[in-house]
């Protein structure tokens, strides 16, 4: 069954092109969130918990889709992991953009005031968990884990390119199976502790999978942009079809269902038992304008993307993907805000320059370390013994 | 380090047998008469279901004060044994509709087996809620139709939902298995020599010819029908667990129940699955068809869904904690360390501990110990359920109605019974149907598939 499909891959730079434009977007982000620090230091905080979750979606969900590849044993993929790869060198970002967060605590999280805690029975009962050292143990152990994690499987795979030895693809698949278990773990608890502690009497079993459904989505549709927009341009090896494209819009298809099941078992849930002590976070989102907004969020999120995924010609149609993986992009980004910022603004939604610093910041510096590392590595692991399978691969 | 091939895909069916070969394989156990160690089993599948039968009449006569169900305790093995097997049905629309999806080629030798096993657990579960009602023969009143009576079902109610759901993802189970069995049938109807047997084959196929455009057909139904199999068999044990979390009770009020019943009820239906496919394949020497490797990612599976149901357990604890809510905390903590903990820690011993033995790869090939962890599972599983149900009702707000529950012979000999009656039909089943899908097993036999040189 040797098939004869020859591996065509040329290593090409980036156009300086895309370096400008990743360069205009990095100042312009950088410019903004400089003055929303000067102006409202408060509201910027909470668009930097926004920006931090998410970019900790595409960073860790990526290494999450790098993970799954090699424990499942996939080879679709393979001719394009690399580009998750790349996605995963962000983890140098996350402290970057933690960093403003961590002078600012006080602004975003109630709990870091000890007057508020010692007055509030509840609130000092959760103090063994939320108190600013262990917050802070938390959260560098899990950027440890990531980075970690991160440096080991990239060398493994980029040691991969020239050596093409197949041990190499067995030590990650263990790396992967290590990874997985941590994965859930730190993705959960960062969702507790960034999203779940602005409310801090509110709680929800279900929450770290509500965040991992939409860091999925995430992380998916950053790959689906970048796979469609290099394979156009001829940045990736010959021979990629509509059936891989379908398959990363058969995955975006599942997991927009995927969280719109999450998120209507944690409203439903809450809705119907109607006990005070979890419905005012709904409560809080049904104010003022939150009202149209939260209805926003099911059409964003979910009808949208489903209609415009749900017909197999649509998830094969490179133009349509392009879309749709910017559309679910964006919703990530408006599903966050809904989960943050109605601790801002009680009462009603705010929108100005504010809220453009940081997504733009984000994306301006994913598309300089894109540029930087197609510069330096290969953008295809053209030594994975799976690639050859991964260019064969037909529904 | 053992040394991987990645550069190649490993072959679903083991030993390239010809198509023939895997017909006559497939076809052998229908067209032979049944031997010893068939009727043997069948009788003692026959006895369970005679208790079970036993244990229904004493209920009906009697009332279901035969019962140990006490005051605090109103559900208890019923809806215990209602969850399980609808749990044990989750696993064979897993495999055959949403791996389908994923375009896993391993599943074939495997699916017919799993998704017979759907409908028989499906039926076996369905007969409690009619045993719970009480009135098993106003099952009519579960329906929502107009009547003199102006007597509506309560459509807020989860288990009215339950109703619906249940009975939906019956009927797409059976269409989509039926639908699988329609080349198989044609193919029984060319081999068979006995001329009732091709009447009944002839009419169940349908007229198949193995026509190009039957073929197309089928593929597309096979399609749709998977994709509305995957969302339907979601939606079972979501509502399933929506019976418990939309109420108030600290243990059944949380909402990672959907997901987590999800998991919980594929990693029982893996587990049973297992079981009975480890008897299966050596009986009927299909060692070649279901393979090891095959087992072996099954074992993956219940590594994966068994972690999952850890993670909700331990999320569970958590928030229980994180709520300061302190009858939500009294109610984790008087599982773990109350009346029932020795239930809680079978649960979590078979559950979560059991599964972690398949990191290891030896473990994972290893015929006797896959099964006896698959057999933990599935007592794991049905505790687990016992666990939900009867410690948070067994212990609620007001602690001068709390009750121990004990469950009565009549309870165990239902339980039983639930099992002979499963039995019976995969037992009838492997001598009635084919239990490999030959059409879909004969497609992933090395050599069969088209190459893509365009």
């Amino acid at each position: 069954m040797s098939s004869e499909t020859k591996i065509e891959f040329q290593k090409k730079e980036f156009s300086p092109k895309v370096k400008s434009i990743g360069l205009i977007l990095f100042i312009i982000g950088l410019v903004l969130i400089s003055a929303g620090y000067f102006v409202s230091p408060a509201r910027m905080a909470y668009n930097n918990i926004i920006g931090l979750t998410f970019i900790i979606s595409i960073v860790v969900g990526s290494l999450f889709f790098v993970s799954i590849e090699y424990l499942s044993g996939a080879v679709w993929s393979t001719p394009f992991r690399r580009i998750a790869e790349f996605f995963t060198y962000g983890v140098y970002l996350i402290p970057v953009i933690l960093i403003p967060v961590l002078f600012n605590l006080h602004d975003i999280f109630h709990w870091t005031h000890p007057e508020v805690v010692n007055s509030n029975k509840i609130l000092k009962e959760k103090a063994p968990y939320l108190n600013i050292n262990f917050f802070l143990i938390r959260v560098i152990g899990f950027i440890i884990i990531w980075i970690l994690f991160q440096k080991l499987i990239s060398r493994n795979s980029e040691k991969q390119d020239l050596t093409k030895e197949q041990s190499l693809t067995s030590r990650n698949v263990k790396l992967s199976a290590i990874f997985i278990p941590l994965f859930a773990i730190t993705l959960s608890f960062t969702a507790i502790d960034f999203l779940m502690s602005l409310e801090p009497h509110w709680f929800s079993t279900i929450f770290g999978v509500y965040y991992f459904s939409g860091t999925v989505l995430a992380s998916l549709a950053a790959i689906t942009i970048v796979v469609i927009y290099l394979n156009e341009n001829g940045y990736l090896v010959k021979g990629l079809s509509q059936d891989h494209y379908y398959s990363l819009g058969a995955l975006m298809f599942a997991f927009t269902n995927f969280w719109a099941y999450i998120a209507f078992s944690q409203f439903l849930l809450i809705w119907y038992a109607n006990l005070p002590e979890e419905t005012f976070w709904f409560l809080q989102r049904w104010e003022g304008s939150w009202m149209i907004y939260s209805i926003g969020l099911i059409i964003v999120r979910f009808v949208i993307p489903y209609f415009g995924l749900l017909t197999q010609p649509s998830k094969m149609d490179p133009k349509r993907l392009k879309i749709m993986a910017g559309w679910i992009l964006f919703a990530h980004l408006y599903d966050l805000y809904f989960l943050v910022m109605p601790n801002y603004s009680r009462g009603g939604v705010v929108f100005s320059w504010f809220e453009l610093g940081f997504p733009l910041f984000i994306i301006g510096s994913f598309i300089l370390m894109l540029f930087e590392l197609n510069k330096r590595k290969n953008i295809v692991a053209i030594g994975d013994p799976k690639l050859k399978r991964g260019i064969d691969f037909r529904l | 380090m053992s040394v991987v091939d990645y550069s190649h895909e490993i072959s679903v069916i083991e030993g390239k047998p010809s198509l023939r070969e895997l017909d006559d394989l497939i076809v052998k156990p229908l067209e032979t008469k049944p031997n010893k160690n068939f009727l043997i089993a069948l009788s003692i599948t026959l006895t369970l279901l005679g208790s079970f039968l036993i244990g229904l009449s004493l209920t009906f006569y009697y009332g279901i004060g035969m019962w140990g169900n006490n005051n605090p305790v109103g559900w208890a093995f019923d809806i215990v044994n209602f969850v399980f097997w609808v749990g044990i049905g989750h696993a064979g629309t897993l495999i055959s509709a949403i791996l389908f999806l994923f375009r896993q080629k391993w599943r074939t030798g495997i699916a017919r087996f799993a998704e017979g096993m759907t409908i028989f657990a499906v039926m076996t579960a369905a007969l409690f809620p009619l045993i719970h009602i009480g009135r098993f023969w106003l099952p009519l009143y579960l329906m929502p139709y107009p009547n003199q009576h102006s007597l509506w079902v309560n459509f807020t109610s989860p288990l009215l939902w339950d109703v619906f759901a249940v009975s939906t993802y019956f009927t797409v189970s059976l269409i989509f298995w039926y639908v699988g069995l329609i080349p198989d049938f044609a193919v029984l109807r060319e081999k068979t020599e006995s001329k009732f047997k091709k009447i009944i084959y002839s009419i169940f196929s349908l007229g198949w010819r193995f026509s190009n455009r039957h073929w197309q057909h089928y593929e597309m139904v096979y399609l749709i029908l998977a994709g509305f199999a995957t969302p339907l068999v979601l939606s079972v044990h979501t509502i399933v667990s929506f019976d418990f979390a939309v109420s108030i009770l600290p243990g059944w009020h949380t909402t990672i129940f959907p997901p987590y019943f999800v998991a919980g009820a594929v990693f029982s239906g893996f587990a049973m699955v297992q079981n009975v496919l480890i008897i299966v394949r050596k009986v009927f020497h299909y060692e070649h068809i279901i393979t090891l490797d095959t087992l072996e990612k099954m074992n993956k599976i219940m590594l994966l869904t068994g972690s999952l149901v850890g993670y909700a357990y331990g999320m569970e604890f958590f928030i229980a904690w994180y709520s300061g809510n302190p009858i939500e905390q009294f109610t984790f903590i008087n599982r773990a360390f109350g009346p029932y903990a020795w239930a809680y820690w079978i649960m979590l011993t078979c559950n979560v501990v059991s599964p972690q033995l398949f990191w290891f790869k030896k473990i994972r090939r290893s015929i006797p110990v896959m099964f006896i962890v698959a057999v933990f599972v599935n007592v794991g599983m049905w505790f687990e359920r016992f666990v939900i149900v009867v410690t948070s009702l067994a212990n609620d707000f007001l602690p001068s109605s709390w009750a121990y529950y004990k469950p009565t012979y009549v309870d165990f000999m239902i339980l039983i019974g639930s099992f002979g009656f499963f039995f019976t039909f995969i037992l009838l089943f492997t001598k009635g149907l084919p239990v490999v899908s030959m059409a879909e097993v004969k497609a992933v036999v090395d050599g069969s598939q088209p190459t893509h040189h365009d």
